[in-house]
């Protein structure tokens, strides 16, 4: 058995990595209102280096969300609007026929993909042929156009959100492509109080102005201690019965997933829990992963990689409510008490 | 600890002392501690409650079949106790692993996976930790037993009723009637053990028998084993009736060769001390010389009567003497003096009408018939039943005869036939065709039902 022998984080990297976060945390809070959970799924994600799907209702500041973080990152942040004429050229880029000392030759022109957070907005209005312009570079993090190889610049992001009503001339995103995403965080409403704040602290709804809280250096200290952050084996043993109990034929799953899911998540599910648990994890001064960032993170990276029976969609069963369920069933220890012992709460 | 560098869990791995902080060692072995119990307890109730069904199933094939064992039952009580070896064994066999508590401790104490991250990293500079600090101080998980223990009350009450059933009293056998049949016969048989009328083999033998027939009687109690009993006991009396002739023969012999004077000239007394011999020999073998005495067994032992008058006389009045007694203990005996066999005199005592010689009542013959009476009683002759001629014919008085013509009907009852010479037969069979059947006979059959009742006329 492989062990991992380094050793941990001390304590001040732990507090200086934690004051890096909560500053780039306290700044997204305050652009974004009443919507902290979103904002730390969005930042654990980030931390944990994978690509975030927003989906949620207009105006519910997915985009600002993204800009704002664009701001504090002080990284290149491209946009993209998608529609349904955009072509994967449009994204990568393309060779254009050019005169360069009276011969003509073609050059290559960078696409927006290449920038270190690309905002892919609505992205479920491109065609998949121009949707799947994206899938290398998600996960490969690399371009291929004409045959040539082109590397993308670190860190790079994609930040997409997906309106999920007015789906007419919409193109769902296949599984492949929503598997390349670590999280699909859901951006839900806001409630009255936040309203009232909105109205009386915003003038036109602006959000207020940022500045650079993080630069890429220190973008890599952080993606560094997030390495560095220990996940204990029995931690681990949870992820992978929790990620194996989303199979439906398997022994360890619940009765709800046995009947509504037809397939479950693929590893890349599990590898997207334990990354983003890390950032989690330093996010709360932590120098190891512990059970209740797992809870806390599977259901974002998990409930987009469940492919639903259309019972489900009847009977009212989304991903999200599916991971409550895997949740409650599956114990954090895989040995729990014995029968006569019972754990004071 | 082990040594000085592990801490002891469940089994016998260990995790390196150095790699959990001193504040979570009490912790950790208390939760091993508590979870080896939590692991007994688990198995123990269905053991206990398997120990005691098994116990409840031997008491109650004790209670019914065993009654022997009754005094040892309550030992079954003791059952659960067997159960704690192998509830033991399991136990251990089922007993967690280090890691497998250190996770416990972590995910119930709050660790938030630090207790873990330390037990896997050594690292000083977090084993001050809040959470460390936090588990350190945790409450244990309580017991709860009862829940599982619930399966053993069955079990118990089972148990406790089966010992509580009341003990099977066997049935009541022929055994008590066997050995009524046989208690006169063995009454008997001590009562001549204790005249010593009887010698060692006879006793034997007599034992035997008397055993014989009370199982023959235990295995079946009808007339026949009263029958055996009465054959054993006729036995007896007649082995005693043969001992009582011996001796009186043995006393004539006795007294008639003391008169001879036991002369050696004289042929009377050699013909008497001949007879006196042969009435001494057939004494030892019936047996009536068990309780002799030593000076009769000296004059006796060569087998030749003294010559000189002075000993024959001590020799005559020692045997007499013995004769009488033997005669007297055969008298005393109880069990077969006045009914040695299953004839009874006494009860033809009343019927004396013989001619007997008078000497007993059971020497009173029978009058014919199936109460004729002793095989052995003197046929007499005289009383015969009366002859016929005593039933002489006796003649009727004459009878008469009425004549025909002397008759007058006294009342005409409704519906009797009036005779009436002038009408036609035919006429008479209308008037009277209901009495006599025509109704049926005119009766019309279905056309289904003629086929039937001709075949049934003309098969």
């Amino acid at each position: 058995m492989i062990t991992d022998t380094r050793p941990l984080l001390d304590p001040d990297a732990v507090g200086t990595a934690q004051t890096s976060i909560a500053r780039v945390v306290d700044a997204l809070r305050r652009v974004i209102l009443g919507k902290e959970d979103t904002i730390d799924e969005v930042v654990a994600a980030l931390l944990g280096r994978g690509h975030v799907l927003l989906e949620g209702l207009p105006g519910l500041g997915k985009t600002e969300l993204v800009k704002a973080l664009s701001r504090l990152l002080s990284i290149d942040f491209r946009r993209i609007q998608f529609t349904p004429d955009l072509l994967p050229t449009d994204i990568t880029g393309s060779h254009i026929l050019q005169e360069v000392d009276g011969r003509k030759e073609f050059a290559f022109h960078a696409g927006p993909v290449f920038t270190n957070l690309l905002l892919a907005d609505e992205i479920n209005r491109a065609s998949p042929k121009t949707q799947a312009a994206l899938l290398e570079a998600m996960q490969e993090r690399r371009v291929t156009i004409f045959g040539e190889t082109r590397p993308l610049p670190f860190p790079f992001f994609v930040l997409a959100t997906q309106n999920p009503i007015e789906l007419e001339g919409t193109y769902p995103l296949p599984e492949a492509q929503l598997d390349r995403f670590m999280f699909k965080v859901d951006v839900a409403g806001v409630d009255r109080a936040v309203l009232e704040e909105i109205l009386t602290t915003r003038v036109h709804g602006e959000p207020p102005a940022l500045t650079p809280v993080l630069d890429a250096a220190g973008l890599q200290r952080l993606f560094d201690a997030v390495d560095a952050v220990h996940m204990p084996r029995a931690v681990a043993n949870y992820t992978s019965r929790l990620v194996a109990a989303t199979h439906p034929e398997s022994s360890d799953a619940p009765p709800q997933v046995r009947q509504f899911v037809k397939y479950g998540s693929s590893p890349r599910g599990a590898i997207a829990i334990g990354a983003a648990a890390r950032g989690l994890a330093l996010m709360r001064g932590k120098p190891n992963v512990g059970f209740d960032e797992i809870r806390r993170v599977a259901p974002a990276a998990l409930s987009h990689r469940l492919v639903l029976d259309y019972s489900a969609r009847l009977e009212g069963w989304t991903g999200r409510r599916l991971l409550g369920a895997l949740l409650e069933a599956v114990p954090d220890v895989e040995r729990g008490l014995p029968q006569t012992l019972e754990a004071r709460t | 600890m082990v040594g000085d560098n592990s801490v002891r869990l469940a089994d016998d791995s260990t995790v390196p002392a150095d790699r959990v902080p001193a504040s979570l060692i009490p912790i950790v072995r208390r939760f091993s501690r508590r979870l080896r119990i939590g692991l007994f307890l688990d198995a123990f109730p269905q053991w206990a409650a398997g120990a005691l069904l098994a116990a409840g199933c031997a008491a109650l094939v004790c209670r019914l079949f065993v009654p022997a064992a009754d005094p040892y039952l309550f030992w079954l009580l003791a059952a659960p106790a067997l159960a704690i070896l192998p509830a033991s064994v399991l136990s251990i066999r089922r007993a967690y692993r280090p890691e497998e508590v250190l996770a416990i401790v972590d995910a119930l104490t709050g660790g938030d996976g630090a207790v873990l991250t330390l037990a896997e990293r050594h690292d000083q500079a977090w084993s001050h930790a809040s959470q460390i600090s936090r588990a350190a101080h945790a409450a244990l998980p309580r017991f709860r037993p009862w829940r599982r223990l619930t399966i053993v009350v069955p079990a118990l009450a089972f148990l406790v009723i089966a010992l509580l059933l009341p003990r099977r009293t066997p049935a009541a056998g022929p055994s008590p009637i066997a050995d009524d049949v046989v208690s006169g016969l063995s009454a008997t048989l001590k009562e001549l053990q204790s005249h010593d009328l009887v010698t060692p083999e006879e006793e034997k033998q007599l034992q035997q028998e008397i055993e014989r027939v009370r199982k023959a009687a235990e295995e079946r109690m009808d007339a026949s084993a009263w029958e055996a009993a009465d054959a054993v006991k006729e036995k007896m009396a007649a082995n005693a009736a043969a001992k009582r002739d011996a001796a009186s023969w043995a006393q004539e012999a006795l007294a008639r060769y003391s008169a001879a004077g036991g002369s050696t000239g004289n042929p009377d007394a050699a013909s008497a001390k001949a007879e006196l011999s042969k009435a001494l020999e057939a004494l030892a073998r019936s047996g009536a010389l068990v309780g002799v005495p030593m000076d009769i067994q000296k004059m006796l032992a060569d087998g030749k009567l003294p010559g000189d008058a002075a000993a024959l006389g001590k020799l005559a009045a020692a045997l007499g003497q013995y004769l009488g007694d033997v005669q007297s203990r055969l008298g005393e005996v109880q069990g077969f003096g006045g009914r040695a066999s299953r004839f009874d005199p006494s009860e033809f005592a009343a019927a004396g009408e013989g001619e007997g010689d008078g000497a007993g009542a059971g020497n009173t013959p029978g009058r014919g018939g199936i109460t004729r009476g002793r095989a052995d009683a003197k046929l007499t002759y005289g009383q015969e039943s009366l002859p016929a001629e005593r039933f002489k014919a006796q003649a009727l008085p004459p009878g008469y005869v009425r004549s025909p013509d002397d008759w007058a009907p006294v009342v005409n009852m409704p519906g009797a036939p009036i005779v009436a010479p002038e009408a036609s037969g035919r006429a008479a069979a209308r008037a009277y065709a209901d009495d006599a059947g025509q109704a049926a006979f005119r009766r019309t059959l279905a056309p289904r039902h003629q086929s039937a009742v001709k075949k049934y006329f003309k098969p």
